[in-house]
């Protein structure tokens, strides 16, 4: 039926764990806060460009400083914006809505800050910063079965693991951790458990900022770093926390297979049978998006009527 | 030595976008300020608009003139350029057509794809607009009828009979601003009657509204398709100004550049939204005049004036979240019933 | 006793694996004060989730002054004529009281949107309404707060409002989720009065959840016991008080 090779099959796994490292902390911080938030966008853009800005101007091309320094970067940044912006609209009682409007200002502000950093680097690099690929090679390229395996292939697979691993730890097996599902399922609850709400959730905003930060480095690894790598991957990576209900967090790893696995597969298909340009590709993602919103709605989430309200109920 | 600059030019330019774009920042009001649904889609409505206009009015102009070529050819377009300004009554009538048409399709559009999306919470509704915008972005790069990434061009301005081109747009501007007028008339008037109450208390408590009677989801279609026609509107009114539609302005950043005007004018409140657009555009407008004169800058003004978009975006929620014109109460005749009751003397019966 | 304005048969609502109501039969006759009371969990909300269209009965029918009205949706329901209160009062913060209760008559023109922009097509209906508004307002003490904000309200006064707003429609069933909760006692048997004398007064059924029997047993008609989804016990107020089914499940718990 539809014909896709060994390495197309690589490279839609290699998608899918890249997507899985950016969707998580998206349902993680849904899940603990109930924001909407549109940073996130930018965790993945200032993680790409950790990575660029250490290899043009430090030459650092080990994958893995740049990936730790990525998470560094994101988890500061996911801090900053609960302790400046969020908590204290939230101590005011602004509503969800109002948090997500505030992230969407936030986002608006950094992403043309980067633009502007760039620029006035980009002078002083003399190097096109808005569109660079970087190739490291710290995890040999290998070749199994007459099938070769980029660097880029490995470090994805090795950090996605380790990324995994660590959350496991932390959210089973750390108090903190267990304090952070608390508050996700029961937040009255947790409160008057006496849980200390700032400090845990500014825990949970760390990882999910470094997270998304990382899943950026990964990218711009396989595919290429622009100041818009985070707009460009935000709604794949929002439709797969939706699948995965924005509250489960293997169901949104596994969301984040199907949905790279749909559109390459979908594209490979389209492609194939009906002739259509892969620059429809982001099309398909959409579709879904709006497919997966529709059939699948968190009841209750983001405000909304608690209920189904039908037109004919018996 | 000061550089040049025409007054009444920067006015009439100015005036231009700040009467369109006060007619979209008054259509998110009406949504959000309101309604309370986070409309994150709002461009896609303004591109329907657009492209409505851009297409009737080229294709039109070519199929009277019995033109073979296609608009978005050369040759179609240099057709445009030649027939373009002939028929006075052709370019008026296919001027009026396309706004009652813009309105109309455009608020047609968010009427459908609200219903399934009722169901879903006030923010997911955002989104899934948000990526309706998207998909409609990336079907008309690939269009070839409606000139795919080139768009189209060389749509008649509704005035191009008129040989003096300032006069033109003095004209326009003029009409322009005479559609803001009506818009705003139109949303103070449902805004201060029984309907306006009702979105008010759909904003507050969607599920005490429910129990109040009220049905919820017809009167959030119900805004969102005049929210939407409004924004057709405004589309179209652009179109005709540019006289050119490509698919690229029509992106995301549009929607949150209005956004910024709600918020900065202050959500719930129709003038200020006005006043939001008032000041956002005359600061692009300020930076589009005075650019070329400040000779080489070290950042690009363009991403200085994002920066401040968001920044204040934050700063206006956090600090002065009723924007610069705060809310006001709804005015409806029954406080006049109500200061008369009270100007009648005390009857007998009247417990305390 | 008067023939039931309010009658639920065998209904039952289950989520998933768990059966909130499991079969539960009981008439609300015409100008009554009934109750319904049962540990915490024993389905009380549940049903009047059911009864107000807010959920479709997994099995069972509710009927309302003869007609079937289950599957409605809570918005039909009202405009059949039941209003339903909620233990935290849900007024709506952005409007006066007047306001508050201008918004519950339903058929007001002016709500259509191709008629309010036309101030002069709604404009009598409208102050016909806030007369008969204030007029309400007065009857009950609360002349006062017709310009107030919400916030500036009591509890109490919340709650009063909150029950007769529906007084400006011919809403004639009140289902009162647990109208003493969060006021001190004295105030509490002062809201009870209030509704005993709106029966009285205006003809209206009352069925009420309520936590607090102490204050509720004086009041009522007839009480009905909720226990895992089940009817426990039905009678009168005494009856009930005594049954020892009644004292074991509240026990137990």
């Amino acid at each position: 039926m539809v014909n896709m090779d060994a390495y197309q099959v690589l490279t839609a796994v290699h998608i899918a764990l890249i997507y899985a490292v950016l969707a998580v902390p998206l349902t993680l911080s849904y899940k603990t806060t109930k924001i909407i938030n549109f940073v996130h966008i930018n965790f993945i853009t200032y993680g790409a460009y950790v990575a660029v800005l250490l290899y043009v101007f430090l030459g650092i091309d080990n994958v893995f400083v740049a990936i730790v320094a990525a998470f560094v970067v994101g988890g500061i940044m996911g801090v900053m914006d609960n302790v400046a912006v969020f908590e204290p609209l939230s101590r005011r009682g602004a509503n969800v809505v109002i948090l997500m409007i505030a992230s969407m200002g936030l986002w608006i502000f950094y992403k043309y800050l980067m633009y502007s950093v760039l620029d006035v680097l980009s002078r002083f690099a003399k190097a096109n910063l808005v569109s660079v690929l970087l190739r490291f090679e710290t995890l040999p390229r290998v070749v199994v079965g007459g099938i070769p395996i980029t660097s880029a292939f490995l470090t994805a697979v090795v950090t996605a693991a380790a990324l995994a691993l660590m959350l496991y730890f932390v959210l089973e097996r750390t108090a903190v951790g267990k304090a952070i599902r608390a508050i996700a399922d029961n937040p009255t609850l947790a409160e008057i458990s006496g849980i200390p709400r700032g400090r845990v959730v500014n825990v949970m905003w760390f990882m999910a900022g470094g997270m998304a930060a990382v899943g950026g480095v990964l990218w711009a690894i396989f595919a290429i770093a622009t100041p818009e790598v985070g707009d460009t991957l935000i709604l794949q990576v929002f439709a797969i926390a939706v699948i995965g209900g924005l509250t489960s967090l293997s169901r949104t790893a596994l969301g984040a297979f199907i949905i790279a696995f749909a559109e390459n597969l979908g594209m490979a298909f389209l492609n194939q049978v009906f002739g259509v340009p892969t620059s429809f590709k982001p099309f398909i993602t959409f579709s879904t998006l709006l497919i997966v919103i529709i059939a699948f709605p968190p009841l209750g989430a983001g405000g909304g009527l608690p209920y189904r309200f039908l037109r004919k109920r018996r | 030595m000061l550089p040049s600059f025409d007054i009444l030019g920067f006015l009439v330019s100015w005036g231009t976008f700040l009467g369109i774009y006060a007619i979209l920042a008054i259509s998110l009001n009406l949504e959000v300020g309101l309604t309370g649904m986070a409309n994150f889609g709002k461009v896609a409505f303004y591109g329907i608009g657009a492209y409505l206009a851009a297409s009737l009015s080229v294709y039109t102009v070519l199929a009277v003139y019995h033109v073979a070529a296609a608009p978005y050819t050369t040759e179609g377009i240099i057709a445009l350029g030649k027939y373009g300004g002939a028929n006075p009554a052709l370019d008026l009538g296919i001027f009026a057509a396309s706004l009652v048409l813009g309105f109309i399709i455009a608020g047609c559009v968010g009427y459908l794809l609200t219903y399934p999306t009722l169901r879903v919470g006030p923010a997911f509704l955002g989104i899934t607009l948000l990526a309706f915008g998207e998909l409609l972005r990336i079907f008309l790069l690939n269009y070839q009828p409606l000139g795919a990434s080139k768009g189209l061009s060389g749509i008649p301005h509704p005035f191009l009979w008129i040989p003096d081109p300032v006069l033109r747009e003095r004209l326009y501007v003029l009409v322009v601003l005479g559609f803001l007028a009506i818009t705003l008339w139109f949303a103070e008037r449902i805004t201060n009657s029984p309907f306006g109450r009702v979105l008010k208390a759909v904003r507050d408590d969607e599920v005490a509204a429910l129990c109040m009677g009220k049905h919820v989801p017809r009167v959030k279609a119900t805004v969102l398709f005049i929210g939407s026609g409004m924004a057709g509107i405004a589309g179209v009114l652009l179109a005709f100004y540019m006289s050119s539609v490509n698919p690229n302005m029509f992106v995301p950043a549009v929607t949150f550049n209005i956004w910024a005007m709600v918020i900065l004018g202050g959500m719930g409140n129709n003038k200020g939204a006005v006043v939001g657009a008032a000041i956002i555009t005359f600061v692009d407008r300020i930076l589009t005049f005075i650019t070329p004169n400040l000779g080489i800058t070290i950042i690009t003004p363009d991403y200085i004036r994002w920066m401040i978009v968001g920044i204040l975006i934050v700063l206006v929620l956090m600090f002065m979240p009723g924007g610069l014109v705060p809310e006001k109460p709804i005015k409806t005749p029954a406080w006049e019933a109500v200061e008369d009751l009270e100007k009648e003397p005390a009857r007998g019966g009247d417990e305390a | 006793m008067t023939k039931p304005i309010l009658e639920v048969k065998d209904l039952a609502r289950y989520f998933g694996g768990v059966k909130a109501l499991d079969g539960v039969t009981l008439e609300v006759p015409e100008r009554g004060v009934i109750g319904l009371i049962g540990p915490n969990g024993s389905g009380k909300t549940t049903l009047f989730n059911v009864v107000t269209g807010f959920y479709v009965p997994t099995r069972g029918e509710v009927w309302y002054a003869g007609e079937r009205i289950d599957g409605l949706n809570p918005n039909e329901v009202f405009l059949k004529g039941l209003v339903r209160t909620f233990q935290i009062p849900r007024l709506f913060p952005s409007l006066t009281v007047l306001e508050n209760v201008l918004l519950t008559p339903p058929r007001q023109v002016g709500e259509k949107i191709l008629v309010a922009p036309f101030r002069s097509r709604w404009e009598k209906q409208e102050k016909e309404l806030a007369r008969k508004a204030v007029a309400l307002l007065k009857k009950f003490g609360l002349g006062d707060y017709v310009r107030a904000k919400v916030s500036e309200l009591s509890a109490a006064h919340m709650k009063m409002i909150e029950t007769i707003r529906g007084l400006i429609t011919d809403a004639k069933v009140y289902l009162l989720d647990e109208p003493a909760a969060g006021v001190a006692y004295t105030t509490a048997r002062e809201l009870f009065t209030f509704i005993r004398r709106l029966r009285d007064e205006e003809g209206l059924t009352f069925f009420i959840i309520e936590h607090r029997l102490e204050v509720l047993m004086d009041f009522v008609d007839y009480v009905y016991v909720l226990h895992n989804g089940k009817l426990l016990s039905e009678g009168k107020p005494d009856e009930v008080m005594n049954d020892p089914k009644v004292i074991e499940a509240y026990i137990g718990r």
